[in-house]
Protein backbone atom coordinates (compact mmCIF):
# COMPACT_ATOMS: atom_id res chain seq x y z
CA UNK A 1 0.00 0.00 0.00
CA UNK A 2 1.15 3.21 -0.97
CA UNK A 3 1.79 6.61 1.01
CA UNK A 4 2.00 9.81 -0.41
CA UNK A 5 2.85 12.78 1.40
CA UNK A 6 2.22 16.56 0.87
CA UNK A 7 2.41 20.14 2.88
CA UNK A 8 -1.85 20.04 1.57
CA UNK A 9 -3.97 17.62 0.55
CA UNK A 10 -7.18 19.11 -1.76
CA UNK A 11 -9.99 17.37 -1.74
CA UNK A 12 -11.79 17.83 -4.99
CA UNK A 13 -10.62 18.94 -8.30
CA UNK A 14 -13.16 21.73 -9.15
CA UNK A 15 -12.84 24.86 -9.50
CA UNK A 16 -12.16 25.99 -6.17
CA UNK A 17 -10.11 23.04 -5.48
CA UNK A 18 -7.85 23.45 -8.60
CA UNK A 19 -7.71 27.20 -8.46
CA UNK A 20 -6.82 27.01 -4.69
CA UNK A 21 -4.02 24.56 -5.61
CA UNK A 22 -2.34 26.75 -8.28
CA UNK A 23 -2.21 29.30 -5.59
CA UNK A 24 -1.04 26.91 -3.46
CA UNK A 25 1.92 25.93 -5.71
CA UNK A 26 3.08 29.04 -6.86
CA UNK A 27 3.92 30.09 -3.15
CA UNK A 28 6.02 26.97 -3.12
CA UNK A 29 4.18 24.36 -1.26
CA UNK A 30 3.54 20.99 -2.07
CA UNK A 31 0.31 19.78 -2.54
CA UNK A 32 -1.73 17.34 -3.96
CA UNK A 33 -5.37 17.40 -5.56
CA UNK A 34 -7.70 14.30 -5.37
CA UNK A 35 -10.60 13.74 -7.52
CA UNK A 36 -13.11 10.97 -7.05
CA UNK A 37 -13.40 10.99 -10.90
CA UNK A 38 -12.40 13.60 -13.45
CA UNK A 39 -11.72 17.34 -13.42
CA UNK A 40 -14.55 19.41 -13.22
CA UNK A 41 -17.27 15.75 -12.99
CA UNK A 42 -18.68 17.42 -10.12
CA UNK A 43 -20.34 20.63 -9.97
CA UNK A 44 -18.25 22.61 -12.94
CA UNK A 45 -18.72 21.00 -15.59
CA UNK A 46 -21.79 21.24 -16.04
CA UNK A 47 -22.47 24.94 -15.20
CA UNK A 48 -23.42 27.14 -17.93
CA UNK A 49 -20.13 29.56 -17.52
CA UNK A 50 -21.26 33.05 -16.65
CA UNK A 51 -19.07 35.55 -14.86
CA UNK A 52 -21.16 38.69 -13.23
CA UNK A 53 -19.93 41.48 -11.44
CA UNK A 54 -23.26 42.74 -10.00
CA UNK A 55 -23.56 41.24 -6.80
CA UNK A 56 -25.04 42.86 -3.67
CA UNK A 57 -22.54 43.43 -0.71
CA UNK A 58 -18.55 44.92 -1.13
CA UNK A 59 -16.80 41.82 -0.56
CA UNK A 60 -18.83 39.39 -3.39
CA UNK A 61 -18.23 42.70 -5.84
CA UNK A 62 -14.66 43.00 -4.78
CA UNK A 63 -14.18 39.58 -5.08
CA UNK A 64 -15.91 39.30 -8.59
CA UNK A 65 -13.56 41.62 -9.64
CA UNK A 66 -10.66 40.20 -9.10
CA UNK A 67 -12.12 37.35 -10.14
CA UNK A 68 -12.97 38.55 -13.48
CA UNK A 69 -9.78 40.25 -14.04
CA UNK A 70 -8.05 36.95 -13.05
CA UNK A 71 -10.10 35.43 -16.33
CA UNK A 72 -9.26 37.92 -18.22
CA UNK A 73 -5.40 37.28 -17.83
CA UNK A 74 -5.72 33.13 -18.08
CA UNK A 75 -5.21 32.96 -21.56
CA UNK A 76 -1.69 34.37 -21.52
CA UNK A 77 -1.22 32.78 -18.22
CA UNK A 78 -1.70 29.21 -19.53
CA UNK A 79 -0.76 29.61 -23.22
CA UNK A 80 -3.96 28.49 -24.25
CA UNK A 81 -7.95 30.24 -24.91
CA UNK A 82 -10.43 29.82 -21.80
CA UNK A 83 -12.85 31.25 -23.91
CA UNK A 84 -13.01 34.29 -21.80
CA UNK A 85 -15.40 37.06 -23.28
CA UNK A 86 -17.00 39.94 -21.55
CA UNK A 87 -20.09 40.46 -23.70
CA UNK A 88 -22.25 41.51 -20.26
CA UNK A 89 -24.94 40.43 -18.42
CA UNK A 90 -28.49 42.44 -18.63
CA UNK A 91 -30.74 41.77 -15.24
CA UNK A 92 -34.42 42.37 -16.21
CA UNK A 93 -36.68 43.20 -13.47
CA UNK A 94 -40.67 42.60 -14.04
CA UNK A 95 -41.92 44.31 -10.90
CA UNK A 96 -41.34 47.45 -9.18
CA UNK A 97 -39.90 45.56 -6.08
CA UNK A 98 -37.06 44.13 -8.00
CA UNK A 99 -36.55 47.32 -10.14
CA UNK A 100 -36.12 48.75 -6.56
CA UNK A 101 -33.40 46.21 -5.40
CA UNK A 102 -31.47 46.73 -8.72
CA UNK A 103 -31.04 50.60 -7.74
CA UNK A 104 -30.18 49.49 -4.47
CA UNK A 105 -27.37 47.23 -5.85
CA UNK A 106 -26.54 49.74 -8.25
CA UNK A 107 -25.61 52.19 -5.79
CA UNK A 108 -23.51 50.00 -3.99
CA UNK A 109 -21.93 48.43 -7.21
CA UNK A 110 -20.71 52.38 -8.55
CA UNK A 111 -19.26 52.90 -5.39
CA UNK A 112 -17.26 49.74 -5.48
CA UNK A 113 -16.65 51.28 -9.19
CA UNK A 114 -18.30 49.03 -11.34
CA UNK A 115 -19.34 50.19 -14.87
CA UNK A 116 -23.16 49.70 -13.82
CA UNK A 117 -26.37 51.42 -15.14
CA UNK A 118 -30.43 50.99 -14.90
CA UNK A 119 -32.39 50.88 -18.28
CA UNK A 120 -35.65 51.62 -19.16
CA UNK A 121 -37.41 48.76 -21.16
CA UNK A 122 -36.85 50.41 -24.55
CA UNK A 123 -32.89 51.36 -23.26
CA UNK A 124 -32.89 47.54 -22.48
CA UNK A 125 -34.57 46.95 -26.21
CA UNK A 126 -32.00 48.96 -27.98
CA UNK A 127 -29.13 46.99 -26.69
CA UNK A 128 -30.86 43.42 -27.30
CA UNK A 129 -32.91 43.94 -30.27
CA UNK A 130 -34.79 40.38 -30.26
CA UNK A 131 -35.36 40.86 -26.32
CA UNK A 132 -39.40 40.68 -26.06
CA UNK A 133 -39.68 44.05 -22.94
CA UNK A 134 -43.81 43.34 -22.72
CA UNK A 135 -43.96 43.77 -18.62
CA UNK A 136 -40.55 44.53 -17.87
CA UNK A 137 -39.94 47.67 -15.38
CA UNK A 138 -36.30 47.68 -15.48
CA UNK A 139 -33.03 46.34 -16.72
CA UNK A 140 -29.35 46.51 -14.55
CA UNK A 141 -26.70 46.27 -17.18
CA UNK A 142 -23.02 45.77 -16.87
CA UNK A 143 -21.21 45.55 -20.33
CA UNK A 144 -17.90 43.70 -17.96
CA UNK A 145 -19.83 40.84 -17.06
CA UNK A 146 -19.44 37.57 -19.37
CA UNK A 147 -18.30 34.07 -20.19
CA UNK A 148 -15.70 31.59 -19.67
CA UNK A 149 -15.13 27.85 -20.56
CA UNK A 150 -14.77 25.55 -17.38
CA UNK A 151 -12.89 22.66 -18.80
CA UNK A 152 -10.37 24.66 -20.35
CA UNK A 153 -9.86 26.78 -17.14
CA UNK A 154 -9.54 23.57 -14.66
CA UNK A 155 -7.04 22.39 -17.52
CA UNK A 156 -5.15 25.63 -17.24
CA UNK A 157 -4.53 25.26 -13.40
CA UNK A 158 -4.07 21.72 -13.53
CA UNK A 159 -1.09 22.57 -15.78
CA UNK A 160 0.42 25.34 -13.58
CA UNK A 161 -0.06 23.28 -10.86
CA UNK A 162 1.83 20.82 -11.71
CA UNK A 163 4.34 22.49 -13.76
CA UNK A 164 5.20 24.19 -9.67
CA UNK A 165 5.50 20.32 -8.71
CA UNK A 166 1.64 19.77 -7.50
CA UNK A 167 -0.11 16.53 -8.27
CA UNK A 168 -3.35 15.34 -9.37
CA UNK A 169 -4.58 11.94 -8.04
CA UNK A 170 -7.85 11.42 -10.38
CA UNK A 171 -10.47 8.59 -10.67
CA UNK A 172 -9.71 7.97 -7.18
CA UNK A 173 -12.21 8.77 -4.17
CA UNK A 174 -10.97 9.86 -0.64
CA UNK A 175 -13.29 7.09 1.26
CA UNK A 176 -12.07 7.93 4.71
CA UNK A 177 -10.27 10.28 6.88
CA UNK A 178 -8.75 10.19 10.11
CA UNK A 179 -6.42 12.68 11.84
CA UNK A 180 -3.57 11.53 13.95
CA UNK A 181 -0.17 13.73 13.78
CA UNK A 182 -1.16 14.63 10.58
CA UNK A 183 -4.48 13.80 8.38
CA UNK A 184 -4.42 10.69 6.88
CA UNK A 185 -6.55 10.39 3.22
CA UNK A 186 -7.48 6.41 2.76
CA UNK A 187 -8.18 6.59 -1.48
CA UNK A 188 -10.68 4.14 -3.03
CA UNK A 189 -7.23 1.76 -4.32
CA UNK A 190 -6.23 1.09 -0.92
CA UNK A 191 -3.67 3.82 -0.93
CA UNK A 192 -3.17 6.77 1.56
CA UNK A 193 -2.00 10.78 1.10
CA UNK A 194 -0.75 12.21 4.32
CA UNK A 195 -1.06 16.13 4.98
CA UNK A 196 -1.10 18.50 7.85
CA UNK A 197 -3.57 20.32 6.41
CA UNK A 198 -6.61 19.51 4.23
CA UNK A 199 -8.91 21.86 2.18
CA UNK A 200 -12.48 20.38 1.61
CA UNK A 201 -13.26 21.59 -2.08
CA UNK A 202 -15.88 18.36 -2.88
CA UNK A 203 -18.56 21.00 -4.03
CA UNK A 204 -21.64 19.39 -3.29
CA UNK A 205 -20.15 16.38 -1.35
CA UNK A 206 -18.34 18.33 1.01
CA UNK A 207 -20.75 18.17 4.34
CA UNK A 208 -20.80 14.33 3.85
CA UNK A 209 -17.17 14.30 3.51
CA UNK A 210 -16.80 16.47 6.80
CA UNK A 211 -19.12 14.88 8.81
CA UNK A 212 -17.18 11.55 10.20
CA UNK A 213 -15.17 14.17 11.51
CA UNK A 214 -17.92 15.25 13.60
CA UNK A 215 -18.09 18.60 11.83
CA UNK A 216 -21.88 19.30 10.29
CA UNK A 217 -21.38 22.20 8.06
CA UNK A 218 -24.31 24.19 6.74
CA UNK A 219 -24.54 23.19 3.09
CA UNK A 220 -27.13 21.80 0.80
CA UNK A 221 -27.18 20.97 -2.58
CA UNK A 222 -30.22 21.43 -4.88
CA UNK A 223 -30.81 19.97 -8.41
CA UNK A 224 -30.46 22.43 -11.18
CA UNK A 225 -30.76 21.34 -14.72
CA UNK A 226 -29.45 23.25 -17.68
CA UNK A 227 -29.65 22.66 -21.54
CA UNK A 228 -28.08 23.78 -24.86
CA UNK A 229 -29.26 24.30 -28.27
CA UNK A 230 -27.28 24.00 -31.79
CA UNK A 231 -24.49 26.62 -32.79
CA UNK A 232 -26.66 29.64 -34.40
CA UNK A 233 -25.25 32.75 -36.19
CA UNK A 234 -24.13 35.44 -32.97
CA UNK A 235 -27.19 37.41 -32.32
CA UNK A 236 -27.39 37.53 -28.59
CA UNK A 237 -24.47 39.38 -26.66
CA UNK A 238 -24.90 39.60 -23.03
CA UNK A 239 -26.23 36.72 -20.47
CA UNK A 240 -30.20 37.73 -20.30
CA UNK A 241 -31.20 36.71 -16.42
CA UNK A 242 -34.94 36.69 -15.85
CA UNK A 243 -35.69 37.45 -12.28
CA UNK A 244 -39.42 36.28 -12.23
CA UNK A 245 -40.51 33.16 -9.90
CA UNK A 246 -40.88 31.91 -13.94
CA UNK A 247 -38.08 33.19 -14.98
CA UNK A 248 -34.86 31.94 -16.49
CA UNK A 249 -30.90 32.56 -17.67
CA UNK A 250 -29.37 31.85 -20.86
CA UNK A 251 -26.41 33.20 -22.83
CA UNK A 252 -25.10 32.56 -26.51
CA UNK A 253 -21.71 30.90 -26.03
CA UNK A 254 -18.48 32.41 -28.39
CA UNK A 255 -19.16 29.17 -30.34
CA UNK A 256 -23.02 30.03 -31.16
CA UNK A 257 -24.55 27.77 -29.05
CA UNK A 258 -27.31 29.28 -26.26
CA UNK A 259 -26.42 27.58 -22.96
CA UNK A 260 -29.46 27.99 -20.11
CA UNK A 261 -31.21 26.81 -17.05
CA UNK A 262 -33.84 28.01 -14.59
CA UNK A 263 -34.12 28.15 -10.60
CA UNK A 264 -36.61 25.65 -10.15
CA UNK A 265 -39.80 26.78 -7.11
CA UNK A 266 -39.79 24.75 -5.09
CA UNK A 267 -36.46 23.68 -4.91
CA UNK A 268 -34.95 20.23 -5.27
CA UNK A 269 -33.02 19.16 -2.74
CA UNK A 270 -30.65 16.41 -3.04
CA UNK A 271 -27.45 15.39 -4.99
CA UNK A 272 -28.99 14.42 -8.05
CA UNK A 273 -27.97 14.32 -11.44
CA UNK A 274 -30.80 12.93 -13.03
CA UNK A 275 -33.11 15.20 -15.51
CA UNK A 276 -36.73 15.87 -15.06
CA UNK A 277 -39.30 15.35 -18.01
CA UNK A 278 -40.87 19.22 -17.03
CA UNK A 279 -37.33 20.89 -18.01
CA UNK A 280 -37.45 21.19 -21.47
CA UNK A 281 -40.85 22.27 -22.36
CA UNK A 282 -40.27 24.83 -19.25
CA UNK A 283 -37.46 26.25 -19.96
CA UNK A 284 -37.84 26.25 -24.08
CA UNK A 285 -41.33 28.38 -23.04
CA UNK A 286 -39.26 30.50 -20.86
CA UNK A 287 -36.87 31.54 -23.20
CA UNK A 288 -38.68 31.86 -26.00
CA UNK A 289 -41.14 34.22 -23.95
CA UNK A 290 -38.27 36.58 -23.41
CA UNK A 291 -36.31 36.35 -27.07
CA UNK A 292 -39.42 34.81 -29.45
CA UNK A 293 -36.70 34.07 -32.08
CA UNK A 294 -35.31 31.30 -29.68
CA UNK A 295 -38.36 28.94 -30.67
CA UNK A 296 -36.74 28.03 -33.78
CA UNK A 297 -33.64 27.12 -31.81
CA UNK A 298 -33.21 23.34 -31.82
CA UNK A 299 -32.35 22.31 -28.26
CA UNK A 300 -29.40 19.73 -28.53
CA UNK A 301 -28.67 18.50 -24.74
CA UNK A 302 -30.29 18.59 -21.35
CA UNK A 303 -28.27 17.40 -18.46
CA UNK A 304 -28.45 18.20 -14.25
CA UNK A 305 -25.85 19.19 -11.61
CA UNK A 306 -25.90 20.38 -8.09
CA UNK A 307 -26.01 24.14 -6.66
CA UNK A 308 -24.97 24.00 -3.09
CA UNK A 309 -26.52 26.71 -1.10
CA UNK A 310 -26.30 27.98 2.03
CA UNK A 311 -29.25 28.97 4.28
CA UNK A 312 -28.24 32.74 3.45
CA UNK A 313 -27.00 32.68 -0.08
CA UNK A 314 -23.25 33.09 0.55
CA UNK A 315 -20.33 30.74 0.38
CA UNK A 316 -18.50 28.95 3.44
CA UNK A 317 -14.61 29.80 2.91
CA UNK A 318 -12.79 29.09 6.83
CA UNK A 319 -10.82 26.72 9.17
CA UNK A 320 -12.69 24.14 10.61
CA UNK A 321 -12.72 23.63 14.46
CA UNK A 322 -10.42 21.11 13.75
CA UNK A 323 -6.85 22.52 13.39
CA UNK A 324 -5.37 22.21 9.86
CA UNK A 325 -8.73 21.44 8.32
CA UNK A 326 -10.20 24.27 5.53
CA UNK A 327 -12.91 24.19 3.98
CA UNK A 328 -14.31 26.14 0.83
CA UNK A 329 -17.67 25.17 -0.86
CA UNK A 330 -21.40 26.50 -0.27
CA UNK A 331 -21.30 28.40 -3.57
CA UNK A 332 -25.11 28.84 -4.03
CA UNK A 333 -24.82 28.45 -7.59
CA UNK A 334 -21.95 31.39 -7.97
CA UNK A 335 -19.00 29.32 -7.75
CA UNK A 336 -17.13 28.95 -11.17
CA UNK A 337 -17.26 32.93 -11.24
CA UNK A 338 -15.98 33.16 -7.47
CA UNK A 339 -12.99 30.66 -7.93
CA UNK A 340 -10.41 32.04 -9.27
CA UNK A 341 -10.44 35.01 -6.79
CA UNK A 342 -11.74 32.26 -3.95
CA UNK A 343 -9.15 30.13 -4.75
CA UNK A 344 -6.40 32.64 -4.15
CA UNK A 345 -7.42 34.08 -1.08
CA UNK A 346 -8.42 30.57 -0.12
CA UNK A 347 -4.10 30.03 -0.82
CA UNK A 348 -3.02 32.49 1.19
CA UNK A 349 -5.60 32.12 3.98
CA UNK A 350 -4.39 28.09 3.98
CA UNK A 351 -0.52 29.49 4.52
CA UNK A 352 -0.83 32.92 6.55
CA UNK A 353 -3.51 32.12 8.76
CA UNK A 354 -6.03 35.44 7.90
CA UNK A 355 -7.74 37.14 4.94
CA UNK A 356 -6.18 39.29 2.91
CA UNK A 357 -9.50 41.17 2.72
CA UNK A 358 -12.94 40.82 4.12
CA UNK A 359 -14.15 37.82 4.46
CA UNK A 360 -16.70 38.08 7.66
CA UNK A 361 -19.55 37.14 5.32
CA UNK A 362 -18.41 33.85 4.48
CA UNK A 363 -17.49 32.28 7.74
CA UNK A 364 -18.14 29.64 9.02
CA UNK A 365 -19.45 31.27 12.79
CA UNK A 366 -21.61 33.62 10.80
CA UNK A 367 -25.12 34.38 11.54
CA UNK A 368 -26.26 32.32 8.79
CA UNK A 369 -29.84 34.18 8.53
CA UNK A 370 -31.18 34.38 4.96
CA UNK A 371 -31.37 37.43 3.29
CA UNK A 372 -27.69 38.95 2.84
CA UNK A 373 -27.28 38.68 -1.21
CA UNK A 374 -30.20 39.80 -3.41
CA UNK A 375 -29.02 38.84 -6.48
CA UNK A 376 -29.73 35.05 -6.42
CA UNK B 1 4.72 16.54 -41.85
CA UNK B 2 1.29 16.65 -39.08
CA UNK B 3 -1.61 16.81 -41.05
CA UNK B 4 -4.63 17.57 -38.97
CA UNK B 5 -7.35 14.72 -38.87
CA UNK B 6 -10.86 15.79 -37.34
CA UNK B 7 -12.38 13.60 -35.42
CA UNK B 8 -15.63 14.69 -34.93
CA UNK B 9 -16.69 17.05 -37.59
CA UNK B 10 -19.73 18.83 -35.91
CA UNK B 11 -17.59 20.26 -33.05
CA UNK B 12 -14.32 20.35 -35.27
CA UNK B 13 -11.71 18.28 -33.04
CA UNK B 14 -8.71 16.75 -34.19
CA UNK B 15 -7.71 13.64 -33.73
CA UNK B 16 -4.47 14.70 -31.60
CA UNK B 17 -6.83 17.01 -29.14
CA UNK B 18 -8.60 13.37 -28.57
CA UNK B 19 -4.85 12.06 -28.21
CA UNK B 20 -3.94 14.84 -25.71
CA UNK B 21 -6.82 14.80 -23.74
CA UNK B 22 -6.10 10.75 -22.96
CA UNK B 23 -2.54 11.68 -22.63
CA UNK B 24 -3.92 13.97 -19.70
CA UNK B 25 -5.65 10.66 -17.75
CA UNK B 26 -9.18 10.61 -19.87
CA UNK B 27 -10.38 6.82 -19.32
CA UNK B 28 -14.36 7.51 -20.73
CA UNK B 29 -16.12 8.66 -22.96
CA UNK B 30 -18.32 10.74 -21.24
CA UNK B 31 -14.81 12.75 -19.81
CA UNK B 32 -13.58 13.21 -23.93
CA UNK B 33 -17.03 14.33 -24.48
CA UNK B 34 -17.29 16.89 -21.43
CA UNK B 35 -13.75 18.21 -21.67
CA UNK B 36 -13.46 18.42 -25.47
CA UNK B 37 -17.19 18.42 -26.57
CA UNK B 38 -16.79 15.46 -29.04
CA UNK B 39 -20.31 14.15 -30.14
CA UNK B 40 -21.74 17.13 -28.71
CA UNK B 41 -22.77 18.39 -32.49
CA UNK B 42 -25.98 18.25 -34.21
CA UNK B 43 -25.00 14.66 -34.92
CA UNK B 44 -25.13 13.68 -31.34
CA UNK B 45 -21.93 11.69 -31.98
CA UNK B 46 -23.72 8.67 -34.54
CA UNK B 47 -20.19 10.07 -36.79
CA UNK B 48 -17.48 10.53 -34.33
CA UNK B 49 -18.43 7.67 -31.42
CA UNK B 50 -17.08 4.99 -32.43
CA UNK B 51 -14.14 5.85 -33.82
CA UNK B 52 -13.73 7.90 -30.80
CA UNK B 53 -14.12 4.66 -29.18
CA UNK B 54 -11.88 2.72 -30.75
CA UNK B 55 -9.30 5.52 -30.31
CA UNK B 56 -9.71 5.77 -26.89
CA UNK B 57 -9.75 1.57 -26.35
CA UNK B 58 -6.68 1.64 -28.48
CA UNK B 59 -4.92 4.13 -26.33
CA UNK B 60 -5.84 2.43 -22.90
CA UNK B 61 -4.95 -1.26 -24.37
CA UNK B 62 -8.63 -3.01 -24.12
CA UNK B 63 -11.19 -4.19 -25.83
CA UNK B 64 -13.38 -1.67 -27.44
CA UNK B 65 -16.08 -3.16 -26.19
CA UNK B 66 -15.50 -2.98 -22.84
CA UNK B 67 -15.55 0.94 -23.41
CA UNK B 68 -19.06 2.30 -21.98
CA UNK B 69 -20.19 3.90 -24.88
CA UNK B 70 -21.81 7.88 -24.80
CA UNK B 71 -25.25 7.55 -23.08
CA UNK B 72 -28.19 9.08 -24.97
CA UNK B 73 -29.46 12.46 -23.13
CA UNK B 74 -33.15 13.60 -24.15
CA UNK B 75 -33.54 15.23 -26.71
CA UNK B 76 -32.95 12.35 -28.56
CA UNK B 77 -32.54 14.49 -31.83
CA UNK B 78 -32.30 18.26 -32.30
CA UNK B 79 -35.86 19.53 -31.28
CA UNK B 80 -37.04 23.21 -32.12
CA UNK B 81 -37.70 24.98 -28.57
CA UNK B 82 -41.06 26.19 -29.89
CA UNK B 83 -42.60 22.72 -30.14
CA UNK B 84 -42.18 21.79 -26.84
CA UNK B 85 -45.01 23.93 -25.71
CA UNK B 86 -46.91 24.19 -29.44
CA UNK B 87 -50.57 25.11 -28.10
CA UNK B 88 -49.74 25.65 -24.42
CA UNK B 89 -49.44 29.37 -24.54
CA UNK B 90 -50.63 30.89 -21.43
C1 LIG C 1 -26.78 24.07 -14.23
C2 LIG C 1 -25.77 24.89 -13.49
C3 LIG C 1 -25.40 26.17 -13.94
C4 LIG C 1 -24.45 26.95 -13.27
N1 LIG C 1 -24.08 28.15 -13.79
C5 LIG C 1 -23.10 28.87 -13.19
C6 LIG C 1 -22.62 30.07 -13.77
O1 LIG C 1 -23.09 30.49 -14.82
N2 LIG C 1 -21.63 30.74 -13.13
C7 LIG C 1 -21.09 30.29 -11.95
O2 LIG C 1 -20.20 30.94 -11.42
N3 LIG C 1 -21.52 29.14 -11.39
C8 LIG C 1 -22.51 28.41 -11.98
N4 LIG C 1 -22.93 27.24 -11.42
C9 LIG C 1 -22.39 26.85 -10.10
C10 LIG C 1 -21.02 26.24 -10.21
O3 LIG C 1 -21.06 25.15 -11.11
C11 LIG C 1 -20.55 25.74 -8.84
O4 LIG C 1 -20.76 26.73 -7.85
C12 LIG C 1 -19.06 25.42 -8.85
O5 LIG C 1 -18.75 24.61 -9.95
C13 LIG C 1 -18.65 24.75 -7.57
O6 LIG C 1 -17.32 24.32 -7.69
P1 LIG C 1 -16.63 23.45 -6.59
O7 LIG C 1 -15.20 23.35 -6.96
O8 LIG C 1 -16.99 23.99 -5.26
O9 LIG C 1 -17.37 22.03 -6.64
P2 LIG C 1 -17.41 20.86 -7.74
O10 LIG C 1 -17.15 21.36 -9.11
O11 LIG C 1 -18.66 20.12 -7.50
O12 LIG C 1 -16.15 19.98 -7.37
C14 LIG C 1 -16.14 19.07 -6.30
C15 LIG C 1 -15.31 17.88 -6.71
O13 LIG C 1 -15.12 17.04 -5.57
C16 LIG C 1 -15.05 15.72 -6.00
N5 LIG C 1 -15.33 14.83 -4.88
C17 LIG C 1 -16.50 14.70 -4.20
N6 LIG C 1 -16.39 13.79 -3.23
C18 LIG C 1 -15.11 13.32 -3.29
C19 LIG C 1 -14.40 12.33 -2.57
N7 LIG C 1 -14.96 11.66 -1.56
N8 LIG C 1 -13.11 12.09 -2.91
C20 LIG C 1 -12.52 12.77 -3.93
N9 LIG C 1 -13.16 13.70 -4.65
C21 LIG C 1 -14.45 13.97 -4.34
C22 LIG C 1 -16.09 15.64 -7.09
O14 LIG C 1 -15.83 14.55 -7.98
C23 LIG C 1 -15.96 17.01 -7.77
O15 LIG C 1 -15.15 16.97 -8.92
C24 LIG C 1 -23.87 26.44 -12.08
C25 LIG C 1 -24.21 25.16 -11.62
C26 LIG C 1 -25.15 24.39 -12.30
C27 LIG C 1 -25.48 23.02 -11.80
S1 LIG D 1 -19.16 14.28 -35.67
FE1 LIG D 1 -18.90 14.40 -33.56
S2 LIG D 1 -20.83 15.16 -32.93
FE2 LIG D 1 -21.10 14.96 -35.03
Amino acid sequence: MSTVTCEVAVIGAGIIGTATAHYLSARGVDVVVIDRSYMGSGSTGRCIGGLRHQFSTPPSIRLMKESIRLFSEMEEEFGHSVEFSQGGYLLLAHSDEMAATFRANIRVQRAEGINVSLLDPKEAHDLVPQLNTEGLVAGAWCPDDGQAFPFAVLKGYRKRTENAGGRFILHNPVVNFRRNANFELFLGDGSIVEAPRVLLAAGPWTRELAKPLGIDLPLAPERHEAMITERMPRFLKPMLVDYRPDGCYFQQMLTGQVIGCYTPVPAVPGIREDVSFEFLPQVAWRMSRLVPALRNAAILRHWAGCYTMTPDGNPVLDRTPLDGLFVASGMCGHGFMFGPAMGHHMADFILDGEWGMDFSEFALDRDFSPGAETLK
Amino acid sequence: MNERVVICRCEDITEEEVLDAIRDGAISMEELKRVLRVGMGPCQGRTCGSLIRALLARELGVPVHSIKEWSRRPPLKPVPAGAFFQGEES
